[in-house]
């Protein structure tokens, strides 16, 4: 009994602590920082945004503020950004990478390219996706496993444009 | 007896102008050839200073990858995982480039390496660039493992640092290491640098690191494999990149220091020149004069 009360007695001040900490957390950063950085090229520096869309390897996510810390490997496909003070999303194709989601809201997406999706001309993508498909079949191993990468990515593209 | 003491003299004279005194052709031949170096460096100085700009604009870029990786490895607490204790393996990865003519860059990174080398003598380097493999093969010749050239022509790609990070896992098999460290110069402002090193975590590091289960992770994928090599390849990179930075800024100050010093030289032999000049003139007026006065 007695132990008991102490025990409680003990929590009571670090939950205190804890609603005191989150609150403070939550009226200072109750936005989404976006890190997006390729290697020869910062795109978003700790920009404010709503949420990102991120083409992960276990399944298209959203990410919004205060989300739970993890790391996702990114597959080529189309990282989307809802800005603030913007009703349109801004979207970046991306040939795969990493996003990691920082306990105090920050997203860093590290990418080896990217660029916006409306540079992609669609007629561009068809020629070289028949082209690729051409090599699938190649005698030599190393051409069929880069045929392969490419009709990945640019089957993946071609959706994306549609 | 007139006749053998002028003999002397003259004698005596030519004797000190061979000691003292250049002949005006070789005073004129050497103020040329430095007139020469003074051009190749001033021009190389132009050069380094419009490619500082992109450097350092690539260097900014490959920087912002490190602190997304930075702060994942920081929150994961993976720094503090203790070392295997049987046979701990290091890798040292060196990052210079081809080219010198850049003052004492390259030899700086050599030394940190020596010394890193002296207290752990069974590491392995990576040789990035010519330089850094020239300097350690006279003392470190069996700890090269690996050596690649055709590095610093221009601002390293993600393309070439994952070519050399493939050969490395590939031939090296990258994960048997316990620690791998980079060794590059970190430009620290336009003018100074300072060889510093980053560690990379291994992906059972990274999957042992005490903070590694604040991040929500799927248990089943091959994420921190993927991880460990992606962050390698990015890793390699931002250390070129910064390398890269370092060494521009070095050369252009070496090269501006080059200049300045051919400036003085040609400033002190173009007065030797002229004063040469002005002697022969005198002898060969005094030689007319005299000549003259024995015919009267």
């Amino acid at each position: 009994m007695l132990s008991r009360t102490i025990a409680t007695a003990r929590t009571l001040p670090r939950s205190i602590n804890l609603i005191s900490k989150r609150t403070y957390v939550e009226a200072v950063e109750n936005a989404l920082k976006l890190q997006f950085s390729l290697p020869h090229e910062t795109l978003y520096s700790g920009v404010k945004v709503n949420q990102v869309n991120l083409p992960a390897q276990s399944g298209k996510m959203g990410i919004l503020a205060n989300h739970v810390p993890t790391i996702e490997q990114l597959s080529p496909g189309v990282v989307e950004i809802l800005e603030e003070n913007s009703n349109t999303a801004k979207k970046y194709f991306i040939s795969g990478g990493f996003a990691t989601v920082q306990p105090n809201s920050v997203l860093s997406i590290t990418a080896a390219e990217a660029f916006p999706l409306e540079s992609f001309s669609p007629e561009h993508i068809r020629t070289l996706l028949t082209e690729a498909k051409g090599k699938l079949a190649d005698s030599d191993a190393v051409v069929a496993a880069e045929a392969a990468i490419t009709v990945e990515v640019l089957e993946q593209l071609e959706a994306a444009t549609k | 007896m007139l006749a053998r003491s002028v003999l002397s003299q003259s004698a005596r004279c030519a004797a000190s102008q061979a000691r003292g005194y250049a002949t005006l052709k070789e005073v004129e031949l050497r103020l040329k050839s430095i007139k020469n170096i003074e051009k190749i460096t001033k021009t190389m100085k132009i050069v380094a200073s419009t490619r500082l700009s992109k450097a350092q604009k690539a260097k900014a870029a490959a920087k912002m990858i490190d602190v997304a990786d930075a702060t994942f490895y920081d929150v994961a607490k993976t720094k503090d995982v203790p070392e295997p204790l049987e046979n701990p393996k290091h890798l040292t990865i060196a990052i210079t480039s081809d080219k010198g003519l850049c003052g004492s860059i390259h030899s700086q990174l050599a030394k940190a390496v020596k010394r890193n080398l002296e207290s752990h003598p069974d590491t392995d380097v990576v040789a990035i660039g010519d330089k850094i493999k020239m300097q350690l093969l006279r003392s470190y010749p069996d700890n090269i493992k690996l050596a690649f050239n055709g590095i610093g022509k221009d601002a390293p790609t993600f393309y070439e640092s994952s070519l050399i990070t493939a050969k490395i896992l590939q031939e090296l098999n990258a994960k048997q290491y316990s620690k791998i460290t980079i060794f590059f110069n970190d430009p620290i402002s336009s003018l100074s640098f300072v060889p510093s090193t980053k560690p990379i975590y291994n992906s059972e590091t990274i999957q042992t690191s005490p903070g590694y289960n604040i991040f929500e992770i799927d248990p089943e994928g091959k994420l921190p494999t993927d991880l460990f090599e992606y962050s390698l390849t990015s890793q390699v990179l931002s250390a070129m990149a910064q390398g890269y930075a370092a060494e521009i800024s070095a050369r252009r100050t070496a090269m501006d220091n080059a200049s300045k010093n051919a400036g003085d030289m040609i400033n002190r032999y173009s007065i030797l020149y002229n004063r040469t000049r002005q002697a022969v003139i005198t002898n060969e007026l005094v030689d007319i004069i005299t000549g003259a006065s024995s015919l009267d």
